[in-house]
This record gives C-alpha cells, sequence and structure tokens, in this order.
C-alpha cells in the first residue's frame, strides 16, 4: 500500500467538501403542455369557424354536455371507427340526448386531413355521420389548448362546463376494425356517467391514432 | 408530405395486396415482406434447433428513411409492433425485449421508436421432443404502424425455417450479429436505486448513479414504460452531481401514476475518447416520499435489533459484561447516580456513533464509493484497534488496573468521578464494535447511507442505541437487576476469562491486516502489541513505586505508546499480498489480459469486483454468488469467474472500476459470449451493486 489509504484520503476530502453541482443540461420543452386543458377543471373557451361558415364557440353551447372530436378523416385510427360505424353510431346515440358533438379538424393547409368546408360536409354525409358541427383549427390553437395529440381524440365537457374525460375512444388501441366489437368504449361510458352526474369512473385514458397534422 | 405521402401509401396498399413474399435465402434467414417502408424479416441467432433448448429470433425491421416505428411504449401515439405466432408444437415464444428507443418528435407530440433499421429480440424455447433430421418452421403475422408524418399500419407473414440438430446449434453467420447487437440496445437492469418526488407541475427523479461525470455524458433522458406520468414531449432537466443524476420533467396527464413506481429506461449517452457511448438502464423508481416513511420505520427497527445484537459480539461483549459486573457490586449503590452511569454509558455510544456516522455521510456526499466499515479500510485504524483491544483485554487479565478517571471499568462506578468514564466506556464499546457486523446491520446501514444525512443519522443512531439498550434498561429499571447474579469472588474470575475474546478479536484484526497489507504490517503491528504489553506492565509497576520513579515510568509508558503507535504506519507503507490468494475459490484471479483471453476464445465472463473489507460484497457473494442456483447457471453457460480483489489498491482494477463510471466496489460485469469476434469489444452488462439470486441468473440467462 504505497498511497494514502482510503480512509485518510478520505478524510482529507472531507475537509475541503466541494459543491459538485454542475451546469444542468437543457432541452427544448413543449411548447404547450402548460396550456392544456385538464379534467376536473372548466374546459377552455374557443371559438372555430364551422363548415356552414358560421362561427360556433363553446358558449355557445353553455348548459349542455359537449363531445370534442378530433378527427382526419385519412388517418386509418379515424378510418376505423368510421368504416365500422362505430363514431356515427355514438354521435347519434349522444346528439340523440341532446349532446352537442363538436367534431374539430385541426390539419393544416397542405396536411393530411385538411379539407375545404364543402370536402367536410361530403364526407359527413358519405359517411353517415352525425356530428353538431364540424369545425376547422387549421392553425391549431384550440387543439394545442386541448392538448389533443392524436386523431381520434375524444373529450367530454359537463354542463357546467367542466371537463370531465379526455383520451382514447376505446380501450383497444389498434387500427383493426375487428378490435371494434369488443372494445369497452370510453366516451359511452362518460357521457352516461356525465348524464346521471355522477363522476367518470376512467376520466382520462392515453389517446391513440395518428398524431394531429398541426402546421 | 401530402403528394408524395399519398402516392407512396397508395403504392403501399397495392404491394401489401399481392404480400410479397421473397424466396427463402438458407437456413436462418427468412423470407422478407412488407412494403416499400418497412420489409420485415425474422432472422436467427442459431443456424439450427436444438431439441429442449431456448434461443433468440429477432424481427428485423428495415426502415424506408423518414419513417418510423414504434417503442413499447409509442409516446404520444402511434402503436408498438406486434407478432401473432403459429408455432410448430411445443414451442414457445417470450415477449419482444425492446431495444431502447430514439425520440421522434412530431409538432407538439413525442413519439418512441425506431428508424432506419431495428431487430426486436424474440426468445423461442423448443420442445424435447423434436426429432434431429427433421426441419421447424416458426411462422407469424407480423403487424406494425410505421409513420413519417402520416401512419400507415401494415402487416406480413413472417417465417423461419431451421434444421433440427442433436448437439449444439451453430450460431447464425448473419443472425447472431444482428440479435447481438440489438440485444446490446436492450436496457439492461439499473445498477442503481430510482426514486421519484412529484409536485403538482413536475415529477423529479433521482437515480443513485454517484461518480459520473457531467462534461462526459452529452444526453440523458428518462424513456417511461408506460404513458400518463410524464410529459412526454416536455423538456427533460438533468443534472449530474455527487449524488447522482437527477432529471426534472412535467407531470403527464395521470394523476394516479405517481402514487406508484413509474418504470422506465433511463439512456445515457457518453462521449469517450473513441466515440459516443448510448447506455440504457431499465428503471424502477419508487416514489420518495411514500416509501421512506415505511423504509425509515423498518431501517430504524433493524438497526436498533442489529445494536442489541452487537453486545453479543466478541469485542464488545467484554466491554460491557465488565459494566454489568460493576452494577451487580454495587447494586446497593444509589439508584440515582447508576441512572447517571447508564445515560452517561449510552451519551458515550450515541455520541461515538454520530461522530463515525457523521463522517461516513459527509464523506458520502462528497462523493466518495465508501461503506459502514470504512475505517477499517485503513490499516492503520486496524492496527490501532488491535491495540487498543489489546490493552483492554490486559486490563481485564489484571496486569494493570485502570485507574476510575480514565475508563471506571468495574468498581469505580458508583464513584461520581466515574461519569466521565461511564461515557468513556461507552465510546469505547461503539468504537469496539465497528469491526464486528451484526447480521442485521447491513440492511439498515445500506439504507441509511442512500438517505438525506437527517435520515441517515437516524438509522445510525438507532443502530447506537441499541448497542447502548442492555446496560441502559440495567441501570433505568432496578427492578431487573434482581435477576443478576450475587457479587462474589466469581467475578474476578469472570472478568479474567472475559480477556480472551478481547484476545481473539485481537487475533482477527491481526489476520485483516495480513490481508491487507501483509507480512511487515503484521510485524510492525506485533511488535507494537509487545511495546503495549510492556507499557502495560510499566504502568503498573510505576503506581506503586516511590514519586520520582513513578514520573519516569509513567514517561517510558507513554514513550512506549507513542512508539507502537509509530509503528502502525509501517502498516500502511507493506507490501500488497498476492491477491490470488485471497480470490480463492473457484474463481480465477482478475487481469486485463485474462479478461481478453477469455472473451477471445467466446467465452462468457463474470467479472466479481470486490474487497475483503466491502460488506455488501461479502453478503452479495454469500446471497447470491456462492448459491448452488447460481453455481449452476453459471456452469450451464460456461461462465467464466474472474475475481478482481480490491482489498489492496491496484491501479488495474481501479481504471476498469473508472471505465464503468465507478470509483468503488462492488462492482459486477458479466460479458456475452464474443460472436465470432464481431462483437468481442461490446460492453457487458452490469450488475446491480446488490445482487440477488434471481438478478444473477436473468442476467444469466440473458447470455
Amino acid at each position: 500500500m504505497s498511497e494514502p489509504s482510503l480512509s485518510r484520503r478520505a478524510f482529507l476530502a472531507s475537509t475541503g467538501l466541494a459543491a459538485f453541482a454542475g451546469p444542468s443540461l437543457a432541452r427544448t420543452g413543449s411548447a404547450w403542455a402548460a396550456t392544456a386543458a385538464k379534467v376536473a377543471t372548466p374546459a377552455p373557451a374557443f371559438s372555430a369557424v364551422a363548415t356552414t361558415g358560421k362561427t360556433v364557440s363553446l358558449a355557445d353551447h353553455a348548459g349542455k354536455i359537449v363531445v370534442l372530436e378530433w378527427t382526419n378523416h385519412e388517418c386509418p385510427y379515424v378510418r376505423k371507427h368510421y368504416e365500422t360505424s362505430n363514431m356515427q353510431a355514438l354521435q347519434k346515440e349522444a346528439t340523440a340526448q341532446g349532446v352537442i358533438w363538436l367534431s374539430i379538424i385541426s390539419s393544416a393547409p397542405n396536411e393530411q386531413g385538411y379539407v375545404s368546408a364543402s370536402q367536410a360536409d361530403e364526407l359527413t354525409k358519405t359517411r353517415g355521420a352525425a356530428p353538431t358541427a364540424v369545425l376547422f383549427d387549421p392553425t391549431g390553437v384550440v387543439g394545442k389548448m386541448y392538448g389533443a395529440t392524436n386523431t381520434p381524440h375524444m373529450y367530454v365537457i359537463d354542463k357546467a362546463g367542466v371537463l370531465q374525460y379526455a383520451g382514447a375512444i376505446d380501450d383497444k388501441p389498434t387500427s383493426r376494425k375487428s378490435d371494434v366489437p369488443g372494445a369497452q368504449n370510453y366516451v359511452r361510458v362518460a357521457l352516461a356517467s356525465v348524464a346521471a352526474g355522477q363522476p367518470v369512473k376512467t376520466p382520462i385514458t392515453r389517446a391513440y391514432g395518428c398524431t394531429v397534422k398541426y402546421a | 408530405m401530402g403528394t408524395m405521402g399519398r402516392m407512396s401509401r397508395l403504392l403501399a396498399i397495392a404491394l401489401l395486396a399481392i404480400c410479397l413474399m421473397a424466396a427463402s435465402a438458407g437456413d436462418g434467414a427468412a423470407a422478407w415482406s412488407g412494403s416499400p417502408r418497412v420489409t420485415v424479416e425474422l432472422v436467427s441467432e442459431r443456424d439450427a434447433v436444438a431439441p429442449g433448448k431456448t434461443f433468440w429470433i429477432g424481427l428485423r425491421q428495415t426502415i424506408a428513411p423518414g419513417w418510423h416505428t414504434y417503442w413499447s411504449n409509442p409516446g404520444d401515439s402511434g402503436e408498438p409492433p406486434q407478432i401473432d405466432w403459429t408455432l410448430p408444437a411445443g414451442f414457445t415464444a417470450s415477449d419482444i425485449s425492446w431495444p431502447n428507443p430514439e425520440r421522434i418528435r412530431l409538432g407538439p407530440a413525442m413519439s418512441y421508436g425506431y428508424s432506419n433499421e431495428v431487430v426486436l429480440p424474440i426468445q423461442l424455447t423448443a420442445p424435447a421432443n423434436l426429432v434431429p433430421g427433421t426441419r421447424v418452421t416458426v411462422a407469424g403475422r407480423a403487424s406494425w404502424l410505421v409513420c413519417e408524418k402520416e401512419c400507415i399500419p401494415e402487416e406480413a407473414p413472417v417465417s423461419l425455417s431451421l434444421p433440427v440438430v442433436a448437439g449444439e446449434p451453430g450460431l447464425h453467420p448473419t443472425g447472431a450479429p444482428l440479435i447481438a447487437r440489438a440485444r446490446q440496445a436492450v436496457p439492461s437492469p439499473s445498477p442503481w436505486p430510482a426514486t421519484f418526488t412529484a409536485t403538482p407541475e413536475t415529477v423529479t427523479f433521482a437515480v443513485a448513479a454517484r461518480g459520473l461525470v457531467q462534461d462526459r455524458l452529452s444526453e440523458v433522458w428518462f424513456y417511461p414504460a408506460r404513458w400518463g406520468a410524464i410529459d412526454h414531449a416536455a423538456a427533460q432537466q438533468a443534472r449530474v452531481d455527487a449524488r447522482g443524476i437527477t432529471v426534472e420533467v412535467a407531470r403527464g396527464q395521470l394523476p394516479e401514476a405517481t402514487a406508484a413506481p413509474i418504470e422506465g429506461v433511463l439512456v445515457l449517452t457518453e462521449r469517450l475518447d473513441g466515440g459516443v457511448v448510448r447506455q440504457a438502464f431499465a428503471l424502477r423508481a419508487a416514489p420518495a416520499a411514500a416509501t421512506s416513511g415505511l423504509a425509515l420505520l423498518r431501517s430504524v427497527a433493524l438497526a436498533l435489533a442489529g445494536g442489541i445484537l452487537l453486545n453479543l459480539m466478541p469485542c464488545v461483549l467484554p466491554v460491557l459484561s465488565v459494566k454489568a459486573l460493576g452494577l451487580i457490586q454495587h447494586s446497593a449503590g444509589s439508584a440515582r447516580a447508576m441512572r447517571r452511569h447508564g445515560l452517561a454509558y449510552s451519551a458515550g455510544v450515541l455520541g461515538s456513533f454520530a461522530v463515525v456516522a457523521g463522517t461516513l455521510l459527509a464523506l458520502r456526499a462528497g462523493g466518495e464509493r465508501i461503506g459502514w466499515g470504512f475505517q477499517l479500510q485503513s490499516p492503520l485504524v486496524v492496527t490501532l484497534l488491535a491495540y487498543l483491544l489489546f490493552a483492554m483485554a490486559l486490563a481485564l487479565s489484571g496486569v494493570f488496573v485502570i485507574g476510575a478517571r480514565l475508563a471506571g471499568v468495574g468498581q469505580s462506578l458508583a464513584a461520581r468521578s466515574g461519569y466521565g468514564g461511564s461515557f468513556f466506556t461507552g465510546a469505547l464499546a461503539a468504537v469496539a464494535a465497528t469491526p464486528c457486523t451484526a447480521p442485521f446491520m447491513g440492511a439498515a446501514v445500506g439504507f441509511a447511507v442512500t438517505q438525506p444525512w437527517t435520515t441517515g443519522l437516524l438509522v445510525f443512531e438507532a443502530l447506537g442505541l441499541g448497542l447502548a439498550l442492555p446496560y441502559l434498561l440495567l441501570t433505568l429499571i432496578p427492578t431487573w437487576r434482581r435477576f443478576l447474579p450475587r457479587p462474589g469472588a466469581w467475578m474476578k474470575r469472570l472478568e479474567e476469562l472475559l480477556a480472551f475474546p478481547l484476545y481473539a478479536s485481537v487475533a482477527w484484526l491481526v489476520w485483516v491486516l495480513s490481508q491487507q497489507a501483509g507480512p511487515t504490517a503484521v510485524a510492525a503491528a506485533l511488535g507494537g502489541l509487545v511495546l503495549i504489553g510492556l507499557a502495560a506492565w510499566l504502568f503498573r509497576i510505576s503506581r506503586h513505586a516511590r514519586a520520582t520513579w513513578r514520573g519516569a515510568g509513567l514517561t517510558a509508558v507513554a514513550a512506549l505508546v507513542v512508539g507502537a503507535v509509530a509503528l502502525g504506519p509501517l502498516a500502511g507503507t507493506a507490501p500488497a499480498r498476492d491477491p490470488a490468494q485471497a480470490a480463492g475459490g473457484r474463481a480465477e484471479t482478475f487481469s486485463p489480459r485474462r479478461l481478453a483471453e477469455l472473451r477471445a476464445q467466446g467465452r462468457p465472463v463474470f467479472v466479481n469486483v470486490t474487497a475483503a473489507w466491502c460488506i455488501t460484497c461479502l453478503v452479495n457473494e454469500r446471497v447470491a454468488l456462492r448459491s448452488d442456483a447460481v453455481t449452476e447457471a453459471f456452469a450451464r453457460k460456461g461462465v467464466v469467474v474472474l475475481k478482481a480483489d480490491w482489498t489492496s489498491r491496484d491501479a488495474g482494477i481501479a481504471e476498469m472500476l473508472g471505465s464503468f463510471g465507478r470509483s468503488g466496489v462492488p462492482l459486477y460485469l458479466l460479458y456475452a459470449p464474443a460472436l465470432s469476434g464481431r462483437v468481442a469489444a461490446s460492453a457487458p452488462a452490469v450488475l446491480p451493486q446488490i445482487l440477488t439470486e434471481g438478478a444473477v441468473i436473468d442476467a444469466v440467462n440473458r447470455i
């Protein structure tokens, strides 16, 4: 042992304990996370132009249950739910009970899923969809405000304007149409709870699908 | 992307409809299929299948530039690949072992996945009743999502045909290196404990990866295993300091995700002189606040029990017994005085523990990788402890009598001036206890040193309280003293008898010294012990001598003690012993050359970097490394065990430790067999510091 023993070296070290704090490794962050809507808090107010050309605001539907559906008709996950009529059935079921259903397209111009008003109406017609309105969000402001990352990405807002559900349409995160029949539809369950004035059992889930084609 | 993407998608659908199946490219390699974006094939590590054997295959995805497929946690969108197997009768397939992913940012969303090429390893187990000479075909349907900006779900049949052989199948020339590389990218179990703390806005992970150098780390990123706990897309603030790595990130959307441990993969990218190394560790971070309450309680209880057991250790028992004898002799004495003696003794124990533990915790905070018993790493401390115990033993043998003011053993108990002595005895008991490690101490101390200093100190003080407790209770509760035997002549005999555990402790410490510092140190220490003996004898006779002689005698005693102590550092300059001697057992002695030789021979190698003074190492060896199951696992895979003994300093071992970002032991490395020289330079799996049988066997099974 020609070198000093560990304990003696350690004692020497202890006499001059240095602070080892180095500079932190900085990263770029997500710019929108802080502003995203939060379940169990009031849903952020927004306005967007509908296919009719009229501006629709969340505030217009105060006192009603509102469903927000982010969509992109070319996304395979969206197609899974439209080509099985799963989405349309839910839209009809909900709107029949007085629920306001807003389908929102946040695709930027030239991105997948971006459509004109007439194309959007045509899609609604040919697919037999039944939303209250289809809204355009080409700048992505509304989508980012709600933290919508996927299509489909679903939100349920109660009569008091509080966000009660955010996430996936169901519990089978695949693009396989054969998974639709066996799936538990989170939105249907959430709507039933909200209508009954009860807390939503599974208020937050991981949305699945394609990324929203923001600008 | 619009037109291009749409066109390629149309093309893809057309091609998918045809479902390309290329001609088989020979055994173990595979028909490829897929789309213009992703082609898939099954590759095999082996060129044949042996009955009853487990082997690796891989789903290889070749991904067109700009496109990506997904990890097990795909991030904010996407879907991991899947395989629906059609296996021959009796075959079983494991889940995919996921190689660590890369980050793909798409607008505000973050995906975790793969680009260019990925091989997803899967373990197949063949049934025992396979007939050599036949062929088996492993088939399945692979499905995956591939995204550029747009996403396309794709699927394709995959299959692999292999001959069945009786003996050990050979490595497949193309498949084996592919799978070896993929498995290197699969996260290894984190060698560091991790915790997290959550606020409403953030989650902060603390990974006790000490000894890393911040400047060399170009990137630190935590990939959670599941969605919800952290915001995938948010910035991660990583800090590397003496305590380890902390990563702070915005909280995810799922509030309940922070109620349970958060699992994930910590990827460290390190700049080395030769290039960049990316290492992935599978972490399971426990909630810091939730566990520490329970864990603290458990550790305090364990420490208390361990402290009580310390009383029975040969180096402590005599000290305690002599104190107890004093109680017997003075059981008629004032209850108040006794209580005070008990408290003074306890204060001595606690104070002594506070000093040692405080030093230990301060040094660890400064980045030293040391544990309990670190004092004994110094041959000087070992030598001085041997002197101390020898002097105590001589006192018990009656060679000399320790004055009341000095130690307060025995008859001085009732004297008021003996309180200081009681305090000193307590401190002595604590010091004498340090070489003796009670069974419960390991876990509690292991916990204590990873905690903030207040918590750590609390656990050490619980240990001290346990040590003090038996004597303290005897002094505090007078009725308990009724159970003590009556005083008598037997007490003198017992005192003399109790000298022998101390002599035994001295013998043991000299053995430790011989392991640590070789024959010269032993000779120096033995010489010192002779001087201590002479000093003790002179001390006794000078007390009865005339005043003039007494002064000279005491001066001589002091000179002898100084001389003995001066011999101590000689221990530190003695040559190191032959490490092979300590290695023992089946293990071979480590040397970088031997490691390279074995690796070149294609042998799997387990390197055990250990030290005689490292309690964790010894516990690991006993609990995990020497167990029958581990021995069997090593034998089955033909693993050669190399033992690197760091009891004495060794530049080669220190350098190796340094290359793994360590400054201390234990370190356990498992090198997978090198494959036809192609991955001979690959990094080994680093096993956790606290080994369990299961952890070792798992690691061995992975190679």
